[in-house]
């Protein structure tokens, strides 16, 4: 256990001197600030739709512009850069096992994604106070939309260490990742899509798999167990694979 | 210290060590020597834990590399080739980081980060970030890394690669002082090194074991023919009457020197053929200004090795 707290405290690290970090913060950043304005504007023109303010800046288009780069940019460094280096003969001859360096990388990348959105909490907390109250903090939805932010996370996060564990080149697991988390997206919308037209079975596999609808409901809210159950699984099985390639050298025929 | 029962290591089909067996003892310097893609670097891998074995069994102080690869890292200091560091670190972190992950805590941490950093000459560096340091200097590093957790064997592969002349000699006193406490396994292609420091040399060609005795013994078995130098003054027939005498090869005039002939004598081995020669000169009436036998080298063992073809086995 004390061999993973020091690899944690490595790979953290690792992101807090690394400038690509610093752009995927900058660029949540500013993706938060529009669909902030966005949400802002809906409640100044008191459109009537339903919703909160939470939920107006979450589910909205702007949230997807940088949904699909958040992830390859902060993991596709973790494994490929080490290969590239070479210094995973000096890792792994050291006294450390496999999964202590999978879940180090994967903890360090969880962590520094969390704090990514901490931004956005604080817009919030902002308006909350300066109009004194009258913009409500709907507890509900403020828990759903950062319980489903952290779902996706974990989700795309695992496949994005999964693609940085295959190759030595960054570039290729960027992309690897981020064809992952777009087909994931794109199998939803066009379940969606078909699910108007064909029997209520497929409207219920929509549930499952379809991020959008996910969103939606989380953002109102509503706490549904089976994506928790869905995304925690998914991460756990792409974690799986990563703890297998990296092992891949130690196989015997 | 380590035990190597029949080991073999395939990539992908191609056989890079095939069945080798050797062991060391503990506080031995065994040299590790072959040439390019002799499989040196693929034995130090599966030894240090990293890789295991596709066949066969290797024991490091009392643990198998594979079934108790944690063990067996705990115990070796292990140095790779080319010395891969995280770039985005400094110096002193780096070993820092590196000793906590080796098990040290605390005051302890502290103060062998302080002593390899010291013993290594990498102090003056010890803000610089490794991605600004020259090779050298990484290879420093890479040293006192695997020198930090004190190790009682170290696996260093091509430890001088890269260092400048003090720094080899440096490398090599500093080898030979911790001797005491190490056993070391090292792989060069520096022979004058090899000569200087190794109880024991390991020579590895293709995969397979071609040599494995002290730096002497080896030299002494060399099949490949002592020479003998000559400088004289004479008639025509010297060659000739040269390679008359028993035991010579070949006799191989080179370009006089200030009016003396220089010839090199070609002899078989374990011959000693000065008292020969110098009686025919003698009785030729030559004058000699300069006779001596050259030894074998080190150098001479390798290049009639590596020489030798057994072609790499596929499967
Ligand atoms: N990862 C790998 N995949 C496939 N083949 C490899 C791999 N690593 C080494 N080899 C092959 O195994 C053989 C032995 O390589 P090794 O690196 O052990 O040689 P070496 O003795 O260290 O050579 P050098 O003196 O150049 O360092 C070579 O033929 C090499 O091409
Ligand atoms: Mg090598």
């Amino acid at each position: 256990m004390r061999t993973f707290w020091v690899l944690l405290k490595k790979e953290l690290r690792g992101f807090f001197v690394s400038p690509v970090a610093y752009i995927v913060l900058a660029l949540v950043m500013v993706q938060n600030g529009f669909s902030f304005r966005a949400a802002l504007s809906i409640l100044e023109t008191g459109s009537g739709s339903a919703g909160s303010i939470v939920k107006w800046t979450f589910d909205s288009g702007w949230f997807w512009l940088s949904y699909f780069f958040i992830f390859p940019l902060l993991t596709m460094r973790l494994f490929a850069e080490e290969k590239k280096l070479g210094t995973f003969e000096t890792l792994f001859t050291a006294p450390v096992r496999a999964w202590q360096v999978v879940w180090s990388k994967y903890g360090a990348a969880m962590i520094f994604y969390c704090i990514l959105w901490l931004p956005s909490l604080a817009n919030f907390a902002l308006v909350h106070s300066l109009t004194g109250g009258v913009v409500e903090m709907p507890e509900g939805e403020l828990r759903g939309s950062y319980l489903i932010l952290l779902l996706m996370g974990m989700f795309n996060i695992a496949v994005g260490c999964f693609a940085s564990s295959l190759t030595s080149n960054q570039i290729v697991a960027a992309v690897i990742s981020f064809t992952v988390s777009l087909m994931h997206y794109l199998a939803g919308i066009f379940i969606l899509y078909v699910g108007r037209k064909v029997p209520e079975i497929f409207v219920d596999a929509v549930g499952y798999i379809a991020s959008v609808e996910h969103i939606r409901t989380f953002t109102s809210g509503l706490i549904d167990t089976r994506p928790v159950v869905y995304y925690a699984s998914l991460a756990l099985l792409f974690l799986g694979f990563t703890h297998q390639v990296v092992e891949f050298r130690r196989w015997r025929p | 210290m380590i035990e190597v029962q029949d080991l073999t290591k395939q990539y992908a089909g191609r056989v890079a060590v095939d069945g080798i067996s050797f062991f060391v003892r503990r506080g031995e310097i065994v040299g590790f020597l072959g040439p390019n893609g002799a499989g040196k670097s693929t034995t130090m891998r599966i030894l240090s834990g990293y890789m295991p074995p596709t066949s066969g069994s290797a024991l490091v102080a009392g643990h198998d590399v594979f079934r108790d690869s944690i063990s067996v890292r705990k115990n070796v200091g292990y140095m790779p080739e080319m010395a891969p560091l995280y770039t985005d670190m400094r110096v002193k972190e780096y070993l820092h980081f590196r000793g906590e992950l080796k098990g040290l805590g605390g005051r302890e941490l502290r103060r062998r980060t302080g002593e390899v950093m010291d013993l290594c000459g990498v102090t003056d560096v010890r803000r610089r970030l490794i991605a600004n340091l020259s090779k050298g200097y990484r290879q420093r590093v890479a040293l006192a890394d695997a020198l930090i957790h004190r190790p009682p064997l170290l696996i260093l592969d091509e430890p001088t690669n890269g260092l400048d002349p003090t720094q080899i000699r440096h490398v090599r006193e500093m080898l030979l002082d911790l001797r005491d406490q190490h056993t070391v396994l090292l792989s060069t292609h520096i022979l004058s090194e090899v000569e200087q420091i190794c109880d024991r040399v390991i020579m590895i060609h293709h995969g397979r074991i071609r040599a494995c005795d002290t730096p002497r013994n080896l030299k002494n078995q060399l099949r490949a023919a002592a020479a003998v130098h000559l400088e004289l003054q004479g008639n025509g027939k010297v060659i000739k009457e040269l390679e008359k005498l028993p035991g010579v090869r070949k006799a191989v005039e080179e370009e006089p020197l200030e009016g003396w002939r220089v010839i090199n004598v070609r002899v078989e081995a374990r011959n000693d053929i000065r008292e020969a020669i110098l009686d025919l000169a003698t009785r030729e009436k030559w004058r000699v200004r300069e006779l001596h036998q050259q030894l074998p080298s080190l150098e001479d063992v390798f290049v009639e090795l590596a020489a030798s073809d057994a072609p790499p086995r596929n499967t």
